[in-house]
């Protein structure tokens, strides 16, 4: 599985469309920390949901750039449950480089205020990244062409599951377990203070669960198409 | 390996492709595919080579390994072609002097590095064939090999699905251009409006299918021509060497006479 991991990467960076989505990183990361310091669990809060949509359409801009042919070979080498899997290997791995550069640009630019509890802030930065991470690609993965077919059909999934996202995920919205708890982490990040555990407990189990049933589909569905 | 009553459909509402196909392909057998534009073949050769899945029925006793040549080669990918050939004989499992030997018999050496945007369609047919082979086939599906490949290129296709043969591997290969006469001893498969139509008779022996079972080293030894032979006659390697303006020609009046042209060295 490594190798086609690093084939799908390698096709991915060197063909130059990690470009967009690395330029709308820098754009958000700009406008997250450009207004002055804030403490770390809030910053990385509202980084981990911003950079939720990004993550999506980096994975189905990196599962899309393999023609479709060279898709079918890939799968008749490796074998099918092998083939759909490097490309989500794939894109966590370039989607964990993003959230390992977004949580280390803003101290380039002293974008977070270390004067009070910056150990736990950080901590729950990186929760709040992981637990955003395997969604995204969860989403971006059932928008790729090798599910949905056709381009138009795949950037409608992703804007539609983006949106659905940031609305369904509001406080007081009326079904937020219909999508992952992106939102809800941010908030709760943004309360002065560190949060229960019971709290995190329940927003891990809450990601874990909405993305065992996404990959279950992605599963599925590429399972049918080749 | 069997299609057992194989329907297949692009879409749900889509009309059927292909309806109920019902063929066994021998070990060490090689089944050529005609048919028009359209008719299905690259769609039962996807399906033979388990890259589609038949909407009914199914095909059996399909072997571990096998190797699909597609039609058109995926050439739009950022890598040069020695630098693609090297991660698909990672991704499977081919042992390392596979590239170099695949490389040169399929006279890529001076293709290595250039980028597969910028290979000629035939180089890229090349390539595509190579990738292939990385690994011995228990079965070689060609879509449309000849397509795009010159004369000496061409010639290589015939020995290439005798060793896979003679190794009791099963080879399928589809041809709209008549180049079946370069496969002697295939049995041929007519896809029309959407059924097989299946002649059980081989196709007459217009030379001897032989296997020859190259090494790399030896196929590559020199410009060398077999002479044809009846089957049961021995056959001696003649080795010739001509210039290379006139390689292709040479190669075509050699084939032409009825000789086996066993490998070209540039």
């Amino acid at each position: 599985m490594r190798p086609l991991t690093a084939m799908r990467i390698a096709g991915f960076v060197r063909g130059g469309r990690a470009l967009a989505p690395l330029i709308a990183v820098l754009v958000e990361l700009g406008i997250i920390y450009g207004g002055g310091a804030s403490p770390a669990a809030v910053a990385y809060g509202y980084s981990a949901a911003a950079l939720f949509p990004v993550l999506a359409w980096l994975t189905k801009l990196l599962l899309d750039t393999e023609p479709d042919v060279q898709r079918r070979l890939a799968r008749l080498s490796a074998g099918p449950a092998r083939e759909a899997t490097a490309g989500l290997l794939a894109a966590l791995v370039l989607s964990l480089a993003v959230c390992v550069a977004a949580m280390a640009a803003p101290w380039l630019f002293n974008g977070i205020d270390t004067s009070k509890d910056l150990g736990a802030g950080i901590a729950l930065g990186i929760l709040a990244h992981l637990l955003a991470v395997p969604p995204a690609i969860a989403v971006g993965a059932l928008a790729s062409r090798a599910v949905t077919g056709s381009i138009r059909l795949g950037l409608t999934v992703l804007v539609v599951a983006a949106v659905l996202v940031v609305v369904l995920g509001l406080s007081g919205s009326f079904a937020p377990w219909l999508v992952p708890p992106v939102m809800a982490t941010a908030r709760v990040l943004n309360d002065p203070g560190v949060p229960p555990a019971g709290e995190l407990a329940l927003l891990t189990g809450w990601a874990a669960a909405w993305c065992a049933v996404a990959f279950a589909g992605y599963g599925w569905l590429r399972r049918a198409r080749s | 390996m069997r299609f057992e009553q194989v329907w297949f459909r692009y879409a749900r509402r889509a009309d059927w492709t292909l309806r109920a196909v019902e063929a066994t392909v021998e070990p060490g057998s090689t089944v050529v595919i005609l048919g028009r534009n359209g008719a299905g073949k690259s769609t039962l050769l996807q399906l033979a080579a388990g890259v589609l899945r038949p909407g009914r029925g199914a095909v059996r006793g399909r072997p571990a390994v096998v190797g699909w040549v597609p039609e058109r080669f995926p050439a739009d990918q950022p890598f040069t072609a020695g630098d693609y050939l090297r991660r698909m004989a990672e991704l499977r499992g081919a042992p390392e002097p596979a590239v170099g030997h695949w490389i040169e018999r399929l006279l890529l050496t001076e293709h290595v590095g250039t980028r597969l945007t910028d290979l000629s369609k035939g180089t890229a047919q090349k390539v595509g064939l190579a990738q292939a082979l990385l690994v011995p086939p228990g079965l070689l599906v060609l879509d449309e090999p000849w397509e795009g490949l010159d004369s000496v290129a061409r010639t290589l296709i015939p020995d290439i699905v005798a060793e896979v043969t003679a190794a009791g591997g099963m080879v399928l290969v589809s041809d709209h251009r008549g180049e079946i006469t370069a496969l002697p001893g295939a049995r041929h498969w007519t896809v029309s409006e959407g059924t097989l139509h299946i002649t059980e008779s081989p196709v007459p022996l217009s030379a001897s299918s032989a296997p020859t079972a190259l090494s790399g080293a030896s196929a590559l030894s020199g410009a060398s021509a077999l002479s044809s032979a009846a089957p049961g006659e021995d056959e001696v390697i003649v080795e010739v060497a001509v210039r290379r303006s006139e390689a292709d020609r040479a190669v075509v009046a050699l084939r032409a006479s009825g000789h086996r042209v066993l490998g070209v060295r540039g």
